[in-house]
């Protein structure tokens, strides 16, 4: 492999599996998987956090999932993690979803080397992160910890549900509500599981915390409060007037 | 007397249960900070306390005693279990000094339910002499005598 | 067709008020419904951090009172509930309620929260005032009674998560909003308050200043179990303070705003949250507290004001703040005011609001539902003679709803209300109860020692010093422990039903908690391993907070070592513990009462009305006391002098109270249910008395001063005597000068005596009733117009009464120059002497403790405070009770107060004391003497030294030996102390345990 070309992963759906018949480029690694649908968003966050610079999902073309709703639960996981990798600092168009059919073997070479030709052209992820011991890492460690969640996973897995059919009052949400709903909370989450991360290395203090996620101080504590209400951070020590917070381990 | 040097004391505390008891209570409520040297046993009655208590206490290493009970005359809920203490623990201290025990390491002091501060300054201050008189006569000639 | 009573009770509100007011129904037979709109009970006091004047921790001495209403077997707590209708009339009404929907199933929730854990929606926790977030599916907070979860289905989305996670199946989606009737014979108001929107008071900036909060949160700032764990945080950065403003009156005497009235209770809790700030901040601390008037009025609240002052040193400035602005970039506040005629601008990290206290919201919904008047001010409209009647017969109210008040009147007011309720519905007592009953007792002699031991937390209070994990582990190595554990509170109600499960899980046969004192919680334990099958008496506590984490804060690792010691010392005990029976005694259902003032015959009818006998001592020959000196009232609602006659009439003609006149108790004996007592009559006579309760109602005086002029000039007269000219028409001076706090708030009474600005005004205003043109200068240190009464001080101010405030360093100066009386002082806002000539000159003379109250209290063994009025067994949530039980107070000889006050407390000494008349007979406590024949030599040492005779002599085979009698046996351990052949066991405190315990704290047990 040449020393430029950015490091692809292609996770394929079992059923529209195709590598042995396709052209693939030599920079991009292809795995199959059962159902895309099924794919832990935490694994994506890890290959990025790993060195790969872009991910590209294959799955069956709509309707014709194996597993029913195994790609719409794929759109769903995509757009979170989406955001949660703009969160990241890592650009979303590095997460591509492909929908194939295993009889257009041909159009799956193209797609993979465009695709290919367009990472090229972005920055690498290692380099566009100067200090990447702290920042990137930090943020995909936070954002990794964010998919992890098992709120948010409740919700991932009830978003076809809740919007396209009812709620347990018997109330169809709003395709649109929910979107902002999750959004909301992945962005909240994210800060949260960014100060745990950060306050995990040494005990920080609300305005160190503050420059360091830039954001205001008073929105700081109000996350700090919600993390100390589920036991994963504590005073570790007070300075003069100034508490340092410490990340506690979550069972 | 080296060891007098970072001595700790240990102090058994004689509490009745209505007066004194509450005074260290209301020491604790009004965080009023004193130095945790002392165990406290609550009994119902300052009348309650057997001589036999305290030298028990001695003999098993206490440092010192503190019996404490309602003040003098009327505030005992038993009426006057306080005067019966009052007698019991006079009389054993005269006779503790027998045992080669100085008299000081027991105190029979009336603290009200009110008084949380003043239970702190007696164990400030009892911890601070006890500290001075250095351990428990009775442990160190247990000590030389194995 | 005749109106069947109902022996049932519906009290609206489960604040402390209405729980105290349901306990004392419910213990005295009657049926409780306990309704509250909140999910749980508990109210305002519940998010209290801690309660002044004693700075007991709020949540510590209100759970206990939560636990017993939840689980008394007469009360039925309903929550989520609003009232819709009242029909019917006094002794049977039916009322309507609407249950809306927690979509929990109450009877399944078992309150274990995972729940809440799993839950993936975020809500504003209000309990914590907004400052915290909570799940969409919550309980308020962690002690909440019942601990039942529920759905906010504001926010709820309904993924369906927690039906999934829920074990005990109690989510129900379904569940509707419900319709319930419900047959009661009376109906107690207790809705409590609102909290006044700081918003409105848009100068001091709440709601755009991160760093200005109001004092109900700051509360919840100071709380342990609040948002920043009890540490004091400014919102905008985390940072701690360095200096905090308390701004007193906002939302109260607030003319613009239309909250003329005085919200009574914000001086005293803005000192005391000063200084718990203090307290729990590591770094130094300025506070500096902005007022008007220092209204510190209660019992020993001026004490607590010179500490905060002196011992504490909170500033205090007498000003009313103008405004509050921020620094855009510190986001520190300047607090703009004027100090000496002169604006003023000071800069502080953090401003506390001391916000008012409003009618609940549906205060109006509630009245036209039930049919009642409010008053101008939408609180409950009540009159001074009748402080807990509503306009419709059969509906009471108490706290804060009949008007703002602090937590000991709100709870002397909600037993007095009680007793109302229980007169009107007393023939129908235990019609509607049910007796509780314990499951049989196990037999645990012949089985070894299984030792369980509860560790509590308490929060923070005792887990943020004391290492309780360690002092776990280390407990479950002590010998004959088998079972050791943590609780973050262990008074909660899910923590007694895991006691209890534990028990029987484990086979426990002896139990120990670890947590804070017995004397508040014991009795709580006691009933749970009761209900677990256990005889109450091998239950043992050591005491780990207030002994141990709260005096040892600095030194974590001392602190857990003494916990240690303490555990294995109560281990090596309760090793020992055996059952003992509680004896049961026989109650003779008369009271004697002892004062024939305003209380005392308010007490005596309160009884009588429920069919007690009562004996009343008066020691004048006139019934009445201070009554007879009042003419007319400041709320002028009614006749003083029509009232005393009509409560003399209606006494005198009672049949069931019998009035002794000229006549003194000299001697009481005996214990709860059975006193006997000497009176000593007019002639001389000695008449005995068997009575099952007293009640002190003995007054107080007014102190003749010895300052200013008073006795050598007639022209220098107290208020009592001004009032007196005033009504018999001899009053007559061009100018008035009143001198306010003679005789109290020096150094030798430092407390205030509560009723002499209320009396000063009264008289200003009769004054510029009957002769206008008079000149009236009121001298005071504060004007302690509180509640209502601002409305009568700001009415003397417009009708031209010169109020000028002195301070101690500038008393006013009296004296006689050429047969002219002579009044200097200083006028601060003119800043200048003033000298005026007044015709008159008035003191509001101090009212003083009853010179007779030493010896009474020596009498009854009861405590009198260091002022000499009498000591009730706590100052916030038992106020009108002694710790000796069975004997109560009320009135003045508790402290000073207004006829309303008075009344309110007379009525609760009679509910209090009906709990006890109204049972056949009282079980005891099991902690007696036991005497074994076998080793008593007759010598009758104890018999000699038992102060109440319960040990008396018989003849057992031809051997004389001591025998008890359990019912007079206090327990002290005297006896056996004494005895020489160590005959005399004393129970639950017997020698050897005792020993065991000295030892094991002492000594490290090998196992």
């Amino acid at each position: 492999m040449e020393k430029n070309e950015p490091r692809i992963a292609c996770l394929m759906c079992d059923f529209v599996f195709c590598q042995k018949e396709a052209q693939v480029p030599r920079n991009v690694n292809v795995a199959r998987v059962s159902c895309i649908g099924r794919i832990d968003p935490v694994l994506i966050l890890e290959m990025f956090e790993k060195g790969t610079e872009a991910v590209m999902l294959v799955g069956c073309k709509p309707p014709d999932c194996h597993y029913v709703d195994g790609n719409a639960q794929a759109e769903i996981t995509i757009s979170i993690l989406k955001t949660l990798m703009s969160l990241v600092n890592v650009e979303p168009e590095r997460l591509k979803l492909l929908w194939h059919s295993p009889t257009a073997k041909k159009s799956f070479s193209r797609h993979l080397t465009e695709f290919s030709d367009k990472m090229r052209k972005l920055a690498s992820l290692s380099l566009k992160n100067i200090n990447p011991d702290t920042d990137f890492l930090v943020n995909i460690s936070a954002a990794k910890k964010v998919a992890a969640d098992f709120r948010l996973r409740v919700l991932l897995g009830r978003e076809k549900e809740l919007t396209e059919s009812v709620n347990v009052y018997g109330e169809k949400i709003p395709f649109e509500d929910f979107d902002k709903l999750l959004d909301e909370i992945v962005q909240t989450e994210f800060i949260r599981q960014k100060i745990h991360v950060l306050t995990s290395v040494k005990p920080l203090s609300v305005k160190a915390l503050a420059e360091k996620i830039e954001l205001k101080p008073a929105a700081v504590l109000s996350h700090i409060v919600n993390l100390r209400r589920k036991n994963m951070i504590a005073i570790d020590h007070v300075d003069g007037t100034t508490p340092f917070y410490k990340a506690l381990e979550v069972k | 007397m080296s060891e007098k040097n970072g001595f700790e004391p240990k102090i058994i505390g004689f509490l009745c249960n209505w007066c004194s008891y509450a005074g260290a209570d209301l020491a604790g409520v009004s965080r009023i900070q004193y130095p945790p040297n002392i165990r406290i046993i609550r009994v119902m009655c300052s009348g309650r306390i057997d001589p036999a208590f305290v030298l028990e206490a001695f003999k098993d290493g206490a440092d010192g005693v503190l019996v404490a009970g309602c003040h003098l005359p009327s505030d005992c809920h038993y009426i006057s279990g306080n005067f019966k203490a009052l007698r019991r623990i006079t009389l054993l201290k005269k006779a503790l000094a027998e045992f080669g025990i100085e008299p000081e390491r027991l105190r029979l002091e009336w603290i009200s339910a009110s008084e949380g501060d003043k239970f702190a300054a007696v164990v400030r201050d009892m911890t601070e002499q006890i500290k001075k008189l250095g351990p428990n006569p009775l442990k160190e000639m247990e000590v030389k005598s194995q | 067709m005749a109106n069947q009573k109902i022996g049932a009770v519906l009290v609206i509100g489960g604040g402390v008020a209405g729980i105290q007011a349901s306990l004392d129904l419910a213990d005295s037979g009657f049926k409780v419904y306990l309704d509250d709109q909140a999910p749980s009970i508990g109210g305002v006091m519940a998010q209290l951090d801690k309660t002044f004047p004693t700075n007991d921790c709020s949540m510590c001495i209100l759970s206990p009172k939560l636990v017993t209403a939840g689980r008394h077997p007469n009360i039925t707590v309903l929550t989520n509930v609003e009232v819709t209708r009242l029909n019917g009339e006094a002794g049977s009404f039916e009322v309507k309620l609407r249950k809306l929907s927690r979509y929990i199933i109450e009877e399944k929730c078992n309150g274990c929260g995972i729940c809440a854990q799993k839950c993936p929606i975020e809500a504003v926790d209000t309990f914590n005032e907004g400052l915290s977030n909570r799940s969409a599916i919550y309980v308020e907070y962690p002690q909440a009674v019942p601990l039942k979860y529920k759905i906010d289905r504001e926010k709820c989305i309904g993924c369906g998560t927690c039906f999934e996670v829920c074990k005990a199946k109690a989510v129900a989606y379904d569940q509707k909003d419900s319709e319930a009737t419900l047959k009661v014979g009376a109906i107690i108001l207790a809705p409590g308050f609102e909290v006044f929107d700081a918003k409105l008071k848009s100068e001091y900036g709440y709601g755009r200043y991160p760093n200005v909060v109001t004092s109900i949160e700051f509360e919840r700032i100071l709380s342990a179990s609040g948002p920043y764990g009890g540490l004091v945080l400014r919102p905008s950065d985390g940072e701690i303070p360095k200096k905090i403003a308390f701004i007193q009156c906002v939302g109260s005497r607030d003319y613009q705003l239309g909250n003329n009235y005085c919200s009574a209770a914000c001086c005293m809790y803005g000192m005391k949250e000063a200084v718990i700030a203090k307290e729990h901040t590591p770094s130094p601390l300025d506070a500096k507290i902005f007022f008007m008037d220092m209204r510190s009025y209660g019992k020993e609240f001026d004490a607590y004001y010179k500490r905060a002052q002196g011992e504490w040193g909170i500033q205090f400035v007498r000003s009313r703040v103008a405004g509050v602005t921020e620094d855009p970039k510190t986001q520190n506040l300047f607090v703009h005011y004027v100090e000496d005629e002169t604006p003023k601008t000071e800069e502080f990290d953090m401003v506390v609001l001391s916000v008012g206290m409003q009618p609940p919201k549906n205060a109006e919904k509630l009245a036209e539902s039930l049919g009642i008047k409010l008053n101008g001010y939408k609180f409950c409209e009540t009159q001074a003679f009748s402080p807990m009647e509503t306009s419709k017969p059969g509906v009471f109210v108490c706290g804060a709803f009949s008007g703002p008040k602090d937590i000991p009147e709100s709870v002397a007011q909600a037993s007095g209300a009680a007793a109302k309720a229980m007169g009107v519905i007393a023939s129908k007592r235990g019609a509607e109860v049910a007796v509780k009953e314990y499951p049989p007792e196990r037999d645990v002699s012949l089985e070894e020692p299984r030792i369980g031991v509860f560790v509590c937390h308490c929060g923070i209070n005792i887990g943020g010093v004391v290492n309780v994990p360690e002092v776990v582990e280390y407990a479950r190595k002590l010998p004959n422990v088998v079972f050791a554990e943590a609780n973050v509170y262990t008074c909660s109600e899910d923590t007694q039903k895991l006691i209890k499960e534990k028990i029987v899980e484990n086979k426990l046969n002896r139990v120990i908690v670890a947590s804070c004192t017995p004397r508040t919680h014991e009795p709580l334990f006691k009933e749970t391993v009761q209900e677990a099958g256990l005889n109450p008496y091998l239950f043992e506590m050591t005491n780990i907070r207030d002994q141990c984490s709260w005096v040892h804060m600095h030194d974590a690792k001392e602190a857990t070592e003494k916990a240690k010691d303490l555990v294995r010392s109560i281990v090596a005990k309760a090793k020992l513990l055996a059952p003992l029976k509680k004896p049961l005694i026989n109650v003779t259902p008369v009271a004697l009462m002892i004062g024939g003032g305003v209380s005392g015959m308010t007490a005596s009818l309160a009884l009588a009305d429920q069919g007690f006998e009562v004996h009343l001592v008066e020691k004048e020959p006139e019934l009445g006391g201070q009554l007879r000196r009042i003419h007319y009232l400041l709320e002028k609602d009614s006749d003083p002098k029509e009232k005393l006659d009509a409560l003399v009439e209606a006494v005198t003609k009672n049949d069931k109270i019998r009035v002794y006149k000229n006549a003194e108790v000299v001697d009481v004996y005996g214990f709860v249910g059975n006193f006997k007592s000497k009176i000593r009559q007019k002639d001389g006579e000695e008449k005995e008395v068997e009575h099952g309760v007293v009640i002190v109602a003995t007054g107080a005086a007014e102190y003749k001063p010895n300052e200013y002029l008073y006795g050598k000039d007639p022209r220098v007269v107290t208020q009592h005597e001004l009032e007196e000219k005033l009504a018999s028409g001899a009053f007559q001076a061009k100018t008035v000068v009143m001198i306010q706090c003679v005789g109290a708030r020096n150094d030798e009474r430092p407390n205030c005596a509560r009723i002499c600005c209320g009396q000063a005004i009264k008289n200003a205003l009769k004054i510029k009733e009957t002769s206008p043109e008079t000149e009236i200068y009121v001298l005071y240190k504060d004007m302690r117009a509180y509640g209502f009464k601002e409305d009568y001080y700001r009415e003397a101010a417009v009708k031209g009464v010169i109020f000028v405030n002195y301070g101690d360093e500038r008393k006013p100066q009296v004296k006689a120059e050429n047969g002219k009386l002579l009044a200097s002082f200083w006028e601060p806002v003119l800043n200048e002497q003033l000298e005026v000539e007044p015709d008159l000159i008035v003191l509001s003379a101090a009212t003083v403790p009853n010179p007779d109250n030493k010896k009474l209290a020596d009498m009854l063994k009861v405590p009198l405070t260091k002022d000499g009025f009498f000591l009730e067994a706590h100052m916030k949530l038992r106020p009108v009770d002694f710790a000796t039980e069975g004997i109560f107070l009320c009135g003045m000889a508790h402290s000073p107060k207004y006829i309303d006050e008075s009344i309110a407390q007379a009525c609760a000494t009679a509910a209090r004391a009906t709990t006890i008349l109204s049972k056949k007979t009282l079980e005891m406590e099991g902690i007696v003497a036991n005497v074994s024949e076998d080793l008593c030599s007759g010598c009758r040492i104890c018999e000699y030294l038992c102060p109440y005779g319960a040990v008396e002599m018989k003849d057992k085979e031809g051997k004389t030996v001591a025998h008890v009698l359990e019912a007079l046996c206090k327990g002290c351990g005297a006896c056996g102390t004494a005895c020489p052949t160590k005959a005399i066991v004393m129970g639950h405190f017997t020698t050897d345990e005792i020993l065991a315990q000295v030892k094991a704290a002492l000594v490290e047990v090998k196992t």
